[in-house]
C-alpha cells in the first residue's frame, strides 16, 4: 500500500510539474513563431536570389496582372494574407509550379499554356497555396535537408551546392503522399470558398497523368505530384458531397489575352 | 529522496554496484540521444550482474527500474518532437511545458544517479524513495 501510494505520489507529481508549467505562454516567451517566421523569410530570400539568377522571370503586367487577380481572389477568398505571397512567373517550356519558403509561388509559362480554362490554372495555385499555408515546405526541407543545415544556411553558412540542392529538392521532386493528399482537398476547400469550380483542377491531373510517359522532362509538375489519377479521383469523389454557385474570375477575353500574349513572348 | 543504510560491502561488490549507475550516464556521455539506449545500457549490466552478490543485484535493479520509469516519459518526448519536425503537429505551451517538465525529471535523476553511484564506490548503501521499496520486492537475499 505504501509503495502504491508512493508510485502515485511520483506520477501526480510528474502532472502536476507539466500542469503547473503549462500556465505559462512559452511560444511567447521563446519567440517561437517569429523564431520560425524569420527562419523561414531568410531561407525564402536564400532561395529566391539564387533561383532568379538562373531562370529568366516574366514580368509583362498582361501576363503577371490576370494570373495575380486570380490569386488574389484566392486568397482573399480564404482569409490569406494576399501581400505576403510572392508570385513569379519564369518562361520557361515545362509545366511545373512549386513554392519556395516565406510565400513564394512560382509558376512557369508552360503550366499556365497547358492549362485549359482559369479554373484550371486556380486549381494548380491553391494547390501550391495550401502546401505554403500548411506548413508542408518547411517540413519537406527539414526532412530532405535537416534542420541543422538549414539553420547553417540562415546564418550564411550554407554553401552555394547546398542552396541550389535545397531549391532543387523543392522545384522538382514529390512531397509524400499525404502530404499531397492534405493539399489536394485544402485546395478544393480553397477553390469552393472562392466560388472557383475544383472539377478543371481533376481534369488537368487526368490529362498530365494520361501524359506521364511520354515527355518527363516537360511535366515536371506531374512528375512531382505523382498518382495523378488517383488524386483527380479523390477529388472527384471529395467534391460529391459539396453544393455552391460557381462563378468565374476573368472574364472570356481577358483570359485569352492572356494565354495569346504568353504565345507571343 | 535518498536514504542510507549501514550495510557494508566488499570492495569488489561496491565497485560493480556503483558501475550499474554509472552505466546509464556513460550512454548519454557517448552521445547516444535515444532514450531506449540508456535503458538498454542498465539491462545489458543488470543481466550481466544478476547472479551477482545480494547488494549488486540489488543496486543493479535500482538502476534499472529508475531507468525504466525515464524512459516512459523521454519516449513520449522524442516521439512529440518527431512528429512536430516531420508530421502535422506544432510547438504549443503544452509540448514546451512537456520537454520542461522531462528536463528537470531527468536532471535530478542525473544528480541522484551521481551521488549514489559516488556513495556506493565507497561502499555505502544508498535506497531511493520508491525505487528502493520496490527494489527491495523484487530482490530476494
Amino acid at each position: 500500500m505504501k509503495l502504491f501510494l508512493q508510485g502515485c505520489i511520483l506520477i501526480a507529481s510528474f502532472f502536476a510539474v507539466w500542469i503547473g508549467l503549462r500556465q505559462m505562454d512559452w511560444v511567447s516567451i521563446l519567440h517561437i513563431k517569429e523564431i520560425s517566421q524569420s527562419t523561414e523569410e531568410k531561407l525564402g530570400d536564400l532561395y529566391w536570389d539564387i533561383y532568379h539568377k538562373i531562370e529568366e522571370e516574366e514580368t509583362s503586367k498582361s501576363i503577371i496582372g490576370p494570373v495575380d487577380s486570380l490569386l488574389n481572389h484566392i486568397a482573399e477568398a480564404n482569409g490569406i494574407d494576399v501581400k505576403t505571397i510572392k508570385l513569379h512567373v519564369i518562361k520557361k517550356d515545362q509545366v511545373n509550379a512549386f513554392a519556395l519558403p516565406d510565400h513564394h509561388l512560382v509558376l512557369f509559362t508552360d503550366l499556365i499554356l497547358d492549362c485549359e480554362n482559369e479554373a484550371e490554372l486556380c486549381g494548380v495555385m491553391a494547390h501550391e497555396l495550401a502546401h505554403m499555408e500548411k506548413g508542408h515546405i518547411m517540413k519537406k526541407l527539414v526532412k530532405e535537408i535537416g534542420l541543422s543545415m538549414l539553420i547553417a544556411m540562415t546564418s550564411g553558412k550554407g554553401s552555394p551546392e547546398t542552396i541550389q540542392y535545397a531549391v532543387r529538392i523543392l522545384s522538382s521532386t514529390a512531397y509524400d503522399r499525404t502530404l499531397e493528399s492534405e493539399a489536394d482537398m485544402t485546395a478544393v476547400d480553397y477553390l469552393v470558398k472562392a466560388n472557383i469550380d475544383p472539377e478543371p483542377f481533376a481534369d488537368f491531373l487526368f490529362r498530365m497523368s494520361a501524359r506521364e510517359g511520354d515527355l518527363p522532362m516537360q511535366i515536371s509538375w506531374i512528375s512531382t505530384h505523382p498518382d495523378s489519377e488517383e488524386r483527380a479521383k479523390a477529388i472527384i469523389e471529395h467534391l460529391k458531397d459539396i453544393n455552391f454557385e460557381k462563378k468565374t474570375v476573368l472574364d472570356s477575353t481577358q483570359w485569352i489575352s492572356l494565354k495569346e500574349n504568353l504565345k507571343n513572348e | 529522496m535518498i536514504e542510507k543504510t549501514n550495510f557494508h560491502p566488499a570492495e569488489h561488490e561496491a565497485e560493480k554496484a556503483s558501475n550499474s549507475y554509472l552505466m546509464s550516464l556513460m550512454a548519454v556521455v557517448v552521445g547516444l540521444p535515444l532514450p531506449i539506449i540508456n535503458l538498454l545500457a542498465t539491462l545489458i549490466f543488470y543481466l550481466g550482474n544478476r547472479r551477482g552478490t545480494y547488494f549488486v543485484r540489488w543496486h543493479c535493479t535500482q538502476a534499472l527500474l529508475s531507468q525504466a520509469s525515464l524512459l516512459a516519459m523521454n519516449s513520449v518526448g522524442f516521439w512529440w518532437t518527431f512528429s512536430i519536425i516531420f508530421k502535422d503537429e506544432v510547438v504549443t505551451n503544452r509540448y514546451i511545458a512537456y520537454l520542461i517538465t522531462v528536463f528537470i525529471f531527468n536532471l535530478a535523476d542525473l544528480v541522484a544517479t551521481i551521488y549514489t553511484a559516488i556513495q556506493i564506490r565507497k561502499g555505502k548503501h544508498i535506497a531511493w524513495w520508491f525505487y528502493g521499496d520496490l527494489t527491495s520486492i523484487l530482490v530476494k537475499q
